[in-house]
């Protein structure tokens, strides 16, 4: 065998200019990737119809007070089945108004999402990068003790944790941020250490780049991949396991969450009144849809060997 | 060789794992500050709050309190469950049974749709059964299981009413003896068809709620692994060796479709466990899951202790399972390629 | 075209073949129009770069294309079967002239057209195929036995139920287990007593004939082979076993797509050497497909070479090899380097395979021709005759309609 030298387009050789045009040039294809997948656009309108609902929350329904976030009780109008003058989609058996429920929880499911996600993406990200670049012994301590919580099945976790703070929906946002942060860890840690073997890593060291500059420069942005997509599918689930502590009980009983409305509801289907559980749950599970969709899209647009899977 | 040590480093792993696990669990209990609520009635003097104290050995350091309470584990003392108004260990028995039972249904169902689905879709890929099935399976992962339990009682049992709640019918229940707890096997083995159709019926709503998920997860793992086998030279060899395209399938891309799709199957188990809790609540299944909830309103932290450590621990051996299960099926893959 | 040994029968000609892929750019014309015959008994060695279509021309003689997007867009193969003579059973006798057939039950089929099911009965009977790598076409799950069995299952079952001593009219779940044609419930009546002696049996005839095939490629210890997985063996005990599988229903034709490029080159020597062997006993027609141009010399008895979905040159070996008319086959041989050629000194082709998605009406190898002409970038090149056995698509040797005629010399010069 001859040895032919090969060259490799890597970004040892680029210039920060050609970094960027192929950065650009890379989010693009993701762009047309997600554009080009009808479920993933379906997931986006999904997400969007949510977002305004939140945001335009105030101007669709008056909101409630003191408290928006407490549902209005209308003891006038109790079990008005949906269509009934003034409230859409019916009331529950304590005259909560099924719409306002619906609106209004949109609101407090994009806050619970964001928080957890937010922090849990910040914190995991921190823990995972200093588990991968330090090394030694505090990557040891580091990752067994994210293997323990991930030995608990999350819901489970979650609820215990919950439980013992009490019921409030504070309580289930910290509950929920303190069981997620460990996936992000995780794949942080995994990025660090796949990026940390790459030639150009080496090649940064090797001209005395410091560990941070390579970090902020090399590690970082190439790791900001599996974590958008596990954020992503992360905005939906956090909402699907908070509704479901909810519907346990684990909120105050009376706020406008989605879950609170199905337990309220649920009191009432015995006598054929539906409209209470189905609509508020409707919401949690588009939600949770719509996430998912652009979750799996965003995978597969960023993945191109997953394509057409 | 590798196997080998891959399978001890695991074994290893697992008692610092299921160590970790109780000293986060018996740390949460902590937060709240002592337990001793529980003991106390408002007439009681100080005296006598000491005294209950020192009888539970809540005046030590917390750290001696946790190797008490890890001794007590030790001897099969879980401790009293003001829910139950019993030892938690004499009622976790006849819960988990009920827990199991719904849950190896629903599991066992999904198994085999989850992989007749994955197939079916897989092996036609982008087209119509295809397509039906991702849809199937993305619903699946964002189904709250509360609300479709919900649904499928409105329609089944408040409209329709052929639907029955809870866990058997109480005449039927008192007219055989129950010595597994699993009310289908009790069923055939006291020869009652009657009390079997009933226990299988009463099964039907709470394990179809409970399985659609899992099947979502099965069925969507088992059609990518199934795309990828049917990309594969083999394939094509068998092709080549004259076969029809069902005994390409069955015999050749199926079978190493299975071998990923083992992976899922300890997500899968964790998933149902956590499932049952919310399942139970709807259909008022008398399980763990349910006793659980109510204990976790109440306040029993002795019930959420064992719950948490118990479910944990099953999760991991399933999980170490699982993934020794796959470690020896994938080496064949693995060095076969 | 044809100059096939053995009284000159034909077991294949391909005619005017064409498959495309749908890609998102357009059509890919993978194979556009290809001739060639394959003569009883001989090897044509089909060779060129990856890409060139080479493969997937040697797929379409089994129709194992990826269906979408491959699409067959015209052409023929015809296929000629030869029954086995009746008197050798294939080793050649003289009451068949050496060939192992029977001459006068020929009955031609285009492989093309015929039923999916008419397809399903040729491939691994008549024609049989070794791919590239056997770690990856072998089924990574099942025993080596098994899957050699498989063969045997689809086209031998009238010879495992007479070799398991059961009378030929065996009918119901046992004959069904002989053709692997299994049916829901078949298990079940496999397990009574009597049904599963006979099942015991017709295992123990399979058992035979596996061993038999495997016997031939000269596998140690080929009972104790069978029970095998595939990662257990090494690179070339793997081919052997694709080998023994290939050949064992005794086919027309193989088609062997490089079937040595994933081993050692020692190892490769011996599948080579193996593949001679058994093709000569059994006078099997051999298409290999392969990107070693001094490999396809050594084993072929007639070569083709593929350049851009085209064959550009085929001939016997010693005649293009001796006497290469088209610039690709040159530059293909100048680019293998001998013992003389000086170190670093590697000739290489410049540029490289142009897009197959709507070609230009021109010669394929324009632009990376030396000897390049006007008349080459408006004119397509045919396969034209210019020796007996010796044809090339290139203006050098004939005329194009229009436009003055590039020569070697200028190269030279």
């Amino acid at each position: 065998m001859t040895d032919v030298p090969r060259f490799r387009f890597d970004a040892e050789f680029m210039t920060a200019d050609t970094a960027f045009r192929v950065r650009m040039h890379r989010l693009f294809g993701v762009l047309q990737g997600l554009a080009s997948n009808p479920a993933t656009v379906i997931g986006l309108v999904i997400i969007a119809l949510m977002l305004s609902m939140a945001i335009f929350a105030p101007w669709i329904l008056e909101p409630n007070s003191p408290d928006p976030y407490q549902m209005p009780r209308d003891w006038g109008a109790v079990r008005k089945p949906p269509g009934t003058p003034g409230h859409l989609l019916g009331t529950t058996n304590e005259g909560g108004d099924v719409f306002y429920g619906v609106v209004w929880g949109s609101r407090t499911s994009l806050q619970l999402s964001l928080m957890v996600v937010g922090s849990t993406m910040i914190v995991g990200t921190i823990i995972g990068s200093i588990a991968g670049l330090i090394g030694g012994w505090v990557d040891e301590v580091l990752m067994r003790i994210v293997d323990v919580f991930l030995s608990i099945p999350e819901l489970i976790f979650a609820l215990a944790i919950a439980a013992v703070l009490g019921p409030s929906f504070g309580n289930i946002i910290f509950a929920l941020a303190a069981v997620l942060w460990v996936k992000y860890a995780r794949i942080m840690r995994a990025q660090v250490l796949q990026i940390k073997q790459n030639d150009f890593v080496d090649a940064a060291r090797v001209i005395g780049d410091s560990k941070l500059n390579i970090y902020l420069r090399d590690i970082l942005p190439n790791a900001v991949t599996p974590v958008t997509v596990q954020a992503t599918l992360d905005m939906g689930n956090v909402v699907l396991i908070g509704a479901t502590l909810s519907f346990i009980g684990l909120s105050e009983a009376g706020i406008a969450e989605w879950g609170v409305l199905v337990s309220e509801g649920q009191a009432g289907i015995a006598s054929g009144r539906w409209w209470a559980s189905t609509f508020p749950g409707l919401m949690i599970f588009l939600w949770a849809l719509a996430f998912n969709l652009v979750g799996d899209g965003l995978r597969d647009a960023l993945d191109p060997r997953t394509e057409g899977r | 060789m590798q196997l080998r040590d891959y399978i001890l480093r695991r074994l290893m792993v697992l008692p610092v794992l299921v160590i970790g696990v109780s000293i986060v669990v018996f740390t949460l209990t902590r937060v709240g500050g002592s337990p001793i609520g529980i003991y106390l009635s408002h007439e009681m003097t100080p005296d006598e709050v000491a005294e209950i104290e020192a009888r539970y050995n809540l005046d030590k350091p917390v750290w001696v309190q946790y190797l008490y309470w890890v001794r007590g584990i030790a001897e099969g003392d879980f401790g009293w469950s003001g829910v139950a108004a019993a030892p938690v260990s004499d009622v976790f028995p006849l819960k988990l049974a009920a827990t199991m039972e719904l849950a190896l249904a629903a599991g066992l169902v999904a198994l085999l749709l989850g992989i007749a689905l994955g197939t079916y879709a897989g092996a036609r890929r982008n087209r119509m059964p295809d397509h039906i099935t991702r849809v199937v399976a993305v619903s699946g992962a964002s189904l709250p299981q509360f609300w479709f339990g919900i649904l499928l009682l409105i329609v089944f049992w408040a409209q329709i009413g052929i639907a029955p709640i809870g866990r058997s019918d109480a005449a039927i229940y008192a007219s055989i003896s129950h010595p597994t707890g699993l009310y289908t096997i009790d069923a055939i083995l006291a020869g009652s068809p009657a009390a079997l159709w009933d226990a299988i019926w009463h099964l039907v709503l709470p394990s179809a709620t409970l399985g659609y998920g899992a099947t979502a997860i099965i069925a969507r793992m088992m059609r990518s692994a199934l795309v990828e086998e049917l990309q594969q030279d083999y394939v094509d060899a068998a092709r080549a060796k004259g076969l029809a395209e069902r005994m390409v399938l069955k015999r050749h891309a199926r079978r190493n479709a299975l071998v990923p799709t083992v992976t899922v199957i300890g997500l899968t188990f964790g998933f149902l466990l956590q499932g049952t809790i919310t399942v139970e609540i709807i259909f008022r299944w008398p399980g763990l899951g349910r006793w659980m909830a109510d204990s976790v309103l109440r306040g029993d932290q002795a019930t959420l202790m064992t719950y948490v450590l118990f479910t944990s621990v099953l999760f991991l051996l399933v999980n170490l399972i699982v993934d020794l299960v796959y470690a020896n099926l994938d080496r064949r893959v693995t060095l076969g390629k | 075209m044809r100059d096939g040994k053995n009284g000159g029968a034909t077991v294949a000609s391909v005619r005017d073949l064409k498959v495309h892929f749908r890609s998102k750019r357009g059509i890919v014309r993978a194979v556009d129009g290809v001739s060639f015959d394959i003569g009883h008994g001989e090897t044509v060695g089909l060779v060129g770069e990856t890409g060139c279509g080479k493969s997937v021309t040697g797929r379409s003689f089994l129709r194992l294309l990826p269906v979408p997007p491959g699409i067959l867009a015209g052409g023929s193969i015809t296929f000629h079967m030869h029954a086995a003579c009746t008197g050798c059973e294939g080793a050649g006798c003289e009451a068949c002239g050496c060939t192992g057939r029977q001459a006068s039950r020929n009955r031609p089929v285009d492989l093309l057209g015929i039923s999916p099911e008419d397809m399903r009965r040729i491939r691994g009977d008549r024609i049989a195929m070794i791919f590239q790598d056997p770690g990856k076409a072998l089924n990574p799950t099942l025993p080596i036995g098994a899957q050699i069995a498989e063969v045997f299952l689809q086209h031998r079952t009238e010879e495992i139920i007479a070799l398991a001593g059961l009378p030929a009219g065996t009918s119901g779940a046992v004959r069904r287990f002989a053709s692997q044609s299994p049916r829901f419930g078949d298990g079940w009546l496999l397990a009574l007593p009597g049904v599963r002696a006979q099942r015991k049996r017709i295992d123990e005839a399979l058992a035979r004939m596996v061993a038999g095939a495997l016997a031939e490629t000269q596998v140690p210890n080929p009972a104790k082979l069978m029970a095998r997985y595939p990662h257990e063996l090494s690179g070339g005990m793997r081919q052997r076993v694709m080998i023994a599988q290939a050949l064992a229903c005794n086919p027309d034709l193989l088609i062997a797509d490089e079937p040595t490029t994933a081993l050692d080159v020692t190892v490769e020597a011996r599948i080579l050497g193996l593949i001679r062997e058994l093709q000569r006993r059994r006078r099997t027609a051999v298409l290999y497909i392969s990107h070693d141009l001094s490999l396809v010399r050594r084993i072929s008895d007639r070569v083709a070479v593929m350049y851009a979905g085209r064959i550009v040159e085929i001939g016997t070996t010693a005649e293009v090899f001796a006497n290469p008319r088209h610039p690709y086959t040159r530059g293909l041989m100048a680019a293998v380097p001998g013992t003389d050629t000086p170190r670093g000194k590697l000739a290489a082709i410049r540029g490289t395979v142009p897009e197959l998605v709507d070609p230009p009406a021109a010669c394929r190898f324009s632009g990376r021709c030396p000897h390049e002409t006007g008349a080459c970038r408006s004119n397509d090149p045919v396969l034209e005759t210019i020796a007996p056995g010796h044809s090339v698509a290139c203006f050098i040797d004939h005329p194009a309609p229009s436009g003055e005629r590039p020569t070697h010399d200028r190269v030279a010069a």
